[in-house]
């Protein structure tokens, strides 16, 4: 084996040790931070209760919308078909409204309420999140 | 009036299609053609595209809703700057800059001296061949110029969102930066082709890519700036598949101008640099074209059409498998056999290289890992922050060690106990502040600790090598603009960790008069009023921020009503003071009696931007310096 050739193995073999652990620790990591989205029906159906993150996504029911005062909202997110109650504490966004699509992240609870800690909204009136309007066509509530 | 102007444009651009077929002659070897220079022909290319861009400002300035672009994307109540910056708000206007800067780049580089005839001809020939598949795209399929024959008394709008003076100069600066790896990847082509990559082909492709990658730099954090600020979430980054996908090139732009500079130094790494120099530009096609097209999901998308993406993939496919085949063929030619050292720089550049990539490949999975399951399980999910900094942080820790220790090491060989006697004095120094301020600031975190350490190192050990300090003046050498940028690098990696650990926040229901409190500061609601401005209703809050009982300032966040299109955006108000940032954001009131207003405390934002600049100006300043090098080297 030549010098030249031998430099170069080491050289690709410490290369490959670095590219391997890195895609290692991508993969292991990659596993443990997906968010999952659901829609209500999905959620009953799966009773993804518990400890994780999940978002739920769907239309905010009309005239479900009551603040407790200190920023604590609650709400019903409905696809049509179920719908979910949802407590959140914090501001929401601009362009919450009834009847308008929305996102929200945080943990679906034993008893079937939903404790959001973040609701997304985009700055855009006759913006509809994707996942929703998927969501809302498998239940045949979605209308162009 | 507008069926001759919609002439007109259309023309143009169909003169740009015929010179770009003349200028592609040369790669077909039609050399028989004589009448115009190349340079002429590439400044009646610009012209052409130049002046059908002044037409769709002045049709966006004189609001002529005629045209459907003007009517879908503008309103004749606009302030002028916002009819401006709706040229490019949309999907049309924003490819016509984009083939603006393409051929811009094209007549400049022909221009340039620094090439042989036969080199010049053929990179401009590789560009002109792609501003014809663009412009053809712009004529077939995104027409800016379009007219409609109904009579509109006024346009639908712009974005509010997107009516801030920062999002008018973001896109151009950022096109600046991605086209500009269009040129380098010519230049590169036009290198396989010609076999000629070595250290007179890095010569000629430094300045411009030092140039675009200054650029790209730029542009995103200029977006960063505004989402800071404009989006009120209190973040600058959000792992936002737009931001990364604007990311991924930067990171292997870097990668590429660091190969650039050892092929120009050493002669080798030829094959590495042509594919780093592949990648970034179709990185940099995608970016902007996946963005554009609406199959990434994002916070930042606003002019999107799903129906244009498929062109663009069949074009990035196109030149990715073109390329990459050529590569393959002529690999074995460019490449000169290396013969450097284990210890030497090159092997210190090359393991970044690779991190570089391994962040890119985070970044990648990360951002298609979603549109992966939603197409294959038809499941959807998102992946979140925390995944980002799990991954990237251990990688960035070695970068940081390798990034201090490689300007060390000579091109030759290198003794790494000499290097490490030398920055004895900076490893002791450095070794106290981080000591110090960690029990200063109750800091436990082992990774946090280590990467304060690394980046103080860092900023010490870059600037100390940009300057010689002799006993009377401070001489600037010829690295200054690498240690300005690494030393930036440094900060701005300061900045983001205690950003990161620092950082409060509490949301109030407050009323007016109530006095509300976030670690040391008083923030004092005062009033509530009501405004009407030119082309939205708003609300606007006033606070006093005080600590210690001295008065810091003034808050007045706002939010605003717009009509056109109705839309709600949400003001930030933010008191920047040397070491942190108080940031104020309200929210629609939801009841008569009081407000919810949202508090932050964001330490270091000021230092962090301030590393970002520095980390900019060093890549001009290499783009300048190493032009002034080469004029030089032609004059002798």
């Amino acid at each position: 084996m030549t010098d030249t050739v031998k430099k170069r193995l080491i050289k690709f073999l410490v290369s490959l040790i670095i590219f391997g652990i890195a895609i290692l620790i991508i993969v292991y990591n990659l596993r443990d931070n997906i968010v999952y989205f659901y829609s209500p029906s999905e959620i009953i159906e799966n009773n993804q209760t518990g400890s994780q993150i999940v978002r739920l996504g769907g239309l905010v029911e009309s005239e479900s919308v009551v603040s407790d005062g200190d920023s604590i909202f609650h709400f019903n997110i409905t696809d049509g078909q179920e719908q979910i109650s949802v407590k959140y504490q914090g501001i929401l966004p601009n362009l919450f409204a009834e009847e308008k699509g929305v996102v929200v992240e945080g943990i679906y609870m034993n008893d079937g309420r939903f404790i959001a800690n973040k609701v997304l909204a985009k700055h855009d009136e006759n913006y509809m999140p994707p996942e929703v309007i998927k969501s809302l066509k498998e239940t045949g509530k979605w209308q162009e | 009036m507008s069926l001759a102007i919609h002439y007109v444009a259309n023309l143009l651009l169909i003169l740009c299609l015929a010179t770009s077929i003349i200028q592609s002659r040369f790669l077909f070897k039609i050399q028989n053609y004589n009448l115009f220079s190349i340079s002429q022909i590439s400044a009646i290319q610009f012209l052409s595209i130049l002046v059908s861009f002044f037409i769709l400002i002045f049709l966006f300035i004189t609001s002529d809703f005629n045209f459907d672009l003007v009517y879908f994307h503008s309103h004749s109540e606009k302030p002028l700057i916002y009819k401006l910056s709706g040229v490019w708000g949309n999907h049309e206007g924003s490819m016509l800059l984009w083939i603006l800067i393409l051929v811009l780049f094209n007549f400049l580089f022909s221009l340039s001296k620094s090439s042989s005839q036969k080199f010049k001809e053929i990179t401009v020939a590789v560009q002109s061949l792609m501003i014809f598949g663009f412009v053809l795209f712009l004529l077939l399929l995104s027409n800016p110029f379009n007219i409609n024959n109904e009579n509109f008394n006024d346009g639908l709008g712009l974005n509010p969102i997107l009516q801030d003076p920062l999002l008018a100069i973001h896109p151009p600066i950022l096109y600046i930066g991605y086209v500009g790896f269009s040129l380098i990847f010519s230049l590169s082509i036009t290198g396989l082709l010609t076999s000629e990559v070595d250290k007179k082909w890095a010569t000629i492709a430094k300045p411009w890519v030092f140039a675009a990658w200054s650029f790209l730099t730029a542009g995103i954090a200029l977006g960063s700036y505004w989402a800071y600020y404009e989006l009120g979430w209190g973040g600058y980054w959000f792992w936002d598949p737009v931001e990364n996908a604007s990311l991924m090139p930067w990171l292997s732009a870097t990668a590429l101008i660091h190969c650039v500079v050892v092929l120009q130094r050493r002669n080798t790494m030829q094959s590495w640099t042509m594919v780093l120099a592949i990648l970034t530009f179709s990185l940099s096609l995608a970016g902007t074209f996946l963005v554009r097209s609406g199959v990434l999901n994002s916070v930042h998308t606003f002019a999107s059409d799903p129906g244009r993406g498929l062109f663009i993939l069949i074009f990035l496919f196109i030149i990715l498998s073109s390329s990459f085949l050529l590569f393959a063929l002529k690999s074995e030619k460019i490449n000169k056999p290396s013969l450097h050292n284990i210890s030497s720089r090159n092997t210190g550049i090359m393991v970044n290289n690779w991190l570089l990539i391994s962040i890119l490949s985070v970044v990648f999975l990360g951002t298609m890992y979603p549109l992966a399951t939603d197409l294959i399980y038809n499941q959807s999910l998102t992946v979140g922050p925390q995944y980002y900094a799990i991954s990237i942080t251990p990688i960035i820790i070695l970068f940081l060690f390798f990034m201090i220790l490689s300007p060390k090491l000579s091109w030759g060989e290198s003794k790494l106990l000499k290097i490490l006697s030398e920055m004895r004095y900076i490893l002791i120094s450095c070794l106290t502040i981080t000591f110090l301020t960690t029990l200063y600031f109750d800091l436990f975190n082992f990774t946090e600790i280590l990467i304060i350490f690394l980046s103080l190192i860092l900023i010490i050990s870059s600037l100390s090598s940009g300057l010689n300090f002799k006993s009377t003046k401070v001489i600037v050498k010829s690295n200054f603009g690498q240690s300005i940028a690494h030393a930036g690098f440094g900060i701005f990696m300061l900045a983001v960790v205690s950003n990161a650990v620092y950082s409060q926040e509490k949301i109030y229901d407050a009323k007016v008069g109530s006095k509300l409190q976030l670690d040391e500061y008083i923030f004092d609601f005062k009033n509530i009023e009501q405004e009407e401005k030119d082309n939205f209703n708003s609300i606007r809050a006033y606070l006093s921020l005080s600590k210690n009982g001295k008065d810091l300032g003034e808050f007045s966040p706002e939010i605003r009503f717009y009509s056109d299109p109705p839309t709600i955006t949400s003001e930030t108000s933010i008191i920047h003071q040397f070491f942190s940032d108080v940031y104020v954001v309200m929210n629609v009131p939801q009841n008569q009696e009081s407000i919810s207003l949202r508090l932050h405390i964001k330490p270091f934002m000021n230092i962090l931007w301030l590393g970002v600049i520095m980390i900019i100006l060093g890549g001009i300043i290499t783009a300048i310096l190493n032009r002034k090098k080469y004029e030089e080297n032609a004059i002798n």
